[in-house]
């Protein structure tokens, strides 16, 4: 069935009545977005291509060592014990993005989305080089299969799959470190199942993705693109046309029309297949090809450009766009809130770890002497170098006894070890439950970990009653 | 353009029949991608039916987790050697393996039998009892004491040791501790 000449607001432009997939081969664009656009793309590219080469100390930039349970982000290592700092990390990019959409709508879709980033500045370009323009790609997919239709797809498909392999490989790179990834590479996959299967599959579902599916991920996958609703309003700056100034439309030489002379070019260089004259519409990613491709037809019937635009639709209708409103003081006060939040607990984290459980069995030990309260203290040292460690107790009392965990201890590179804390009161002492705190002091360093215990045993009463 | 001017006017039947809030929809049919996911899912469930309850082909939970359990266990209990009376003496004259088990225990067993064994006869206030006398208190054979490191002693305060140190470490305290007795 053949689709409409035009995008229809009431159906996906993408799939036809009968289910079949519409493929989309957008015209080339140029102009001030569409440069700023590349840059930018290339720019996130090279970020993601170069991390794990950086090194900062003695890791990776970003390296998410999961094997050795170390995760290393610019110089800082976490362990996993320090994983509920994942809160804020989530929730911070959360009200980052809740912020930013609710000012300017899908700004991360068409600029920052790695979906868009990788398809609109590699792959696409890739194709655009092999098979042509848009009505040059059009015309090979009608075509039969003829030695040039054979020799151009066969290119274009081992150039996707070895880029797609390219960039699976290096997102392993951040998990394993580029050295290791090297060592797998020049042995063979049954050293290692587990990671050449991921790469395997990630690298199929990368060419299949960003080969074949591209659009039909942001439209129908996405949930972002769903919430958009949700978070922007009229006062969010979107991508739209003006249609005070637009319409109607009409040809370029008829002086009742307005602006818009109808050439369509704003159709055909979407990427989603809509025509934004339409209005704001779920497929919207924001990409701005459409103002470059308006613009530059305005400039060559030498009318105003910004018929299509980044505005709100209170702006688009005439109006002032309101930039401050409670949707945007609410999403940055939260943001500002998590960021404060988040600061201060990346500060509190320190190059080791401190743990501290009592020992299984009994809680209480009650002897002829003394009531007993055992505790192992697990330290985890997060340096590649050797720490030393000593332990204070605040809180005690005057015939508290502690033995065990004295003096300094050493833990290892990147090790952990468990020390027993053996802490005793003497019967005719007990007078209760008391609360302790644990200091752990590192050696050379200015730091210290805290830790609130309690010293429990029996009832005094019944401890003096009992007595031997 | 009106709202009412973008839209299509729906052709009589490619509406479906309910509406919410004024809201109706298009009859329209799904992506063929979206339906081929679908197709993928029964031929999977034909497939995990045949090979699970069918075929007879995999290990039964039962077996399969309890043979799980026993290769953790054997891993944990793991020894270059058999756990044997005769063994541990043997152990206790190799000055390598006291010299580990030296360090296990001034560690974590110092805290209570103090590094020198000796516990509450070299220091009464100490917590554990003598190492190095023939007073046992939980019995004198070394796999006894084995025993005791490995699985503690609750009710007196003895932690187990076994989950901490492992089979060839615990091992090697053992071996130290019976580096101060005589060997029969």
């Amino acid at each position: 069935m053949p689709k409409p000449s035009r995008p229809s607001i009431d159906s996906v432009t993408t799939i036809r009545d009968d289910g079949s997939r519409f493929f989309l081969h957008p015209a080339d664009v140029r102009g001030f977005f569409s440069k700023h656009r590349r840059w930018t793309g290339l720019l996130l590219i090279a970020i993601y291509l170069s991390l794990p080469w950086i090194d900062i100390g003695d890791n990776p930039a970003v390296f998410l060592d999961v094997g050795g349970r170390r995760f290393h982000l610019f110089g800082l290592t976490l362990a996993f014990q320090d994983a509920w700092l994942l809160f804020f990390a989530i929730t911070g990019l959360g009200f980052a993005l809740f912020f930013v959409t609710s000012l300017l709508g899908r700004l991360w879709c068409g600029w920052a989305c790695p979906q868009t980033v990788f398809l609109e500045h590699v792959y696409r370009p890739i194709e655009r080089f092999i098979e042509g323009d848009a009505v040059q790609r059009r015309r090979l997919d009608a075509s039969s299969w003829t030695k040039e239709k054979i020799l151009k797809r066969t290119a274009k498909q081992i150039a996707f799959v070895t880029v797609s392999a390219v960039i699976s490989h290096l997102f392993l790179a951040y998990y394993v470190s580029l050295a290791e990834l090297w060592d797998m590479m020049h042995t063979a996959p049954k050293e290692h199942w587990g990671a050449f299967l991921f790469v395997f599959v990630f690298t199929g579902v990368n060419y299949f993705n960003f080969a074949w599916f591209r659009e039909q991920l942001c439209i129908v996958i996405c949930p972002y693109g769903r919430l958009q609703s949700a978070l922007t309003d009229e006062n969010t700056v979107v991508i739209g046309y003006d249609e005070q100034r637009g319409e109607p439309r009409g040809h370029v030489t008829d002086p009742e029309a307005g602006a818009c002379i109808d050439c369509n070019r704003c159709v055909q260089v979407c990427p989603t297949g809509i025509d934004i004259r339409h209005g704001l519409q779920l497929e919207c990613i924001g990409c701005s090809a459409c103002i470059d491709a308006c613009d530059e037809i305005m400039t060559k019937v030498k009318r105003p450009t910004g018929l299509i635009r980044y505005d709100s639709l209170n702006g688009l209708e005439g109006g002032e766009t309101q930039w401050i409103r409670p949707r945007t003081i609410m999403y940055s006060i939260l943001l500002l809130v998590g960021m404060a939040v988040a600061g201060w607990s990346i500060s509190t984290v320190r190059p080791a770890n401190m743990g501290v459980t009592r020992i299984t069995g009994a809680p209480y030990i009650v002897s002829d002497e003394a009531v007993r309260n055992q505790y192992l203290v697990r330290i985890v040292n997060k340096r590649e170098t050797v720490q030393s460690f000593s332990l204070e107790v605040i809180g005690a009392p005057a015939a508290f006894t502690l033995t065990g965990f004295t003096g300094m201890v050493e833990v290892g590179p990147l090790g952990e070890e468990v020390f027993p804390l053996v802490m005793q009161v003497p019967r005719s002492e007990y007078t209760g439950k008391f609360p302790l705190e644990l200091v752990l002091h590192a050696g050379a360093e200015e730091f210290e970990l805290r830790r609130e215990i309690e010293f429990i045993g029996p009832d005094p009463k019944l401890l003096r009653e009992d007595s031997p | 353009m009106s709202d009412s001017e973008r839209h299509t006017p729906p052709v009589e039947g490619s509406v479906r029949k309910h509406v919410y809030d004024g809201i109706e929809e298009y009859n329209k049919r799904l992506p063929n991608w979206w339906l081929f996911t679908l197709y993928i899912t029964i031929a999977f469930s034909i497939a995990y039916w045949f090979y699970y309850a069918q075929s007879g082909l995999p290990e039964e939970d039962g077996p399969r987790v309890e043979a799980e359990i026993a290769r953790i266990e054997a891993e944990r209990m793991k020894t270059s050697f058999e756990l044997t009376d005769a063994n541990l003496w043997a152990m206790s004259q190799q000055a390598l393996i006291i010299e580990e088990g030296k360090t296990s225990f001034n560690s974590l067993c110092a805290a209570c039998h103090l590094p020198s064994l000796k516990g509450k006869t070299e220091n009464p206030a100490a917590i554990g009892p003598d190492l190095t006398d023939e007073e046992w208190v939980h019995g004198a054979e070394p796999m006894a004491l084995y025993g005791v490191v490995d699985k503690g002693v609750l009710l007196k305060g003895m932690p187990a040791w076994g989950p901490v140190l492992g089979a060839e470490k615990s091992a090697a305290v053992v071996a130290y501790i019976l580096s101060y007795h005589e060997a029969p």
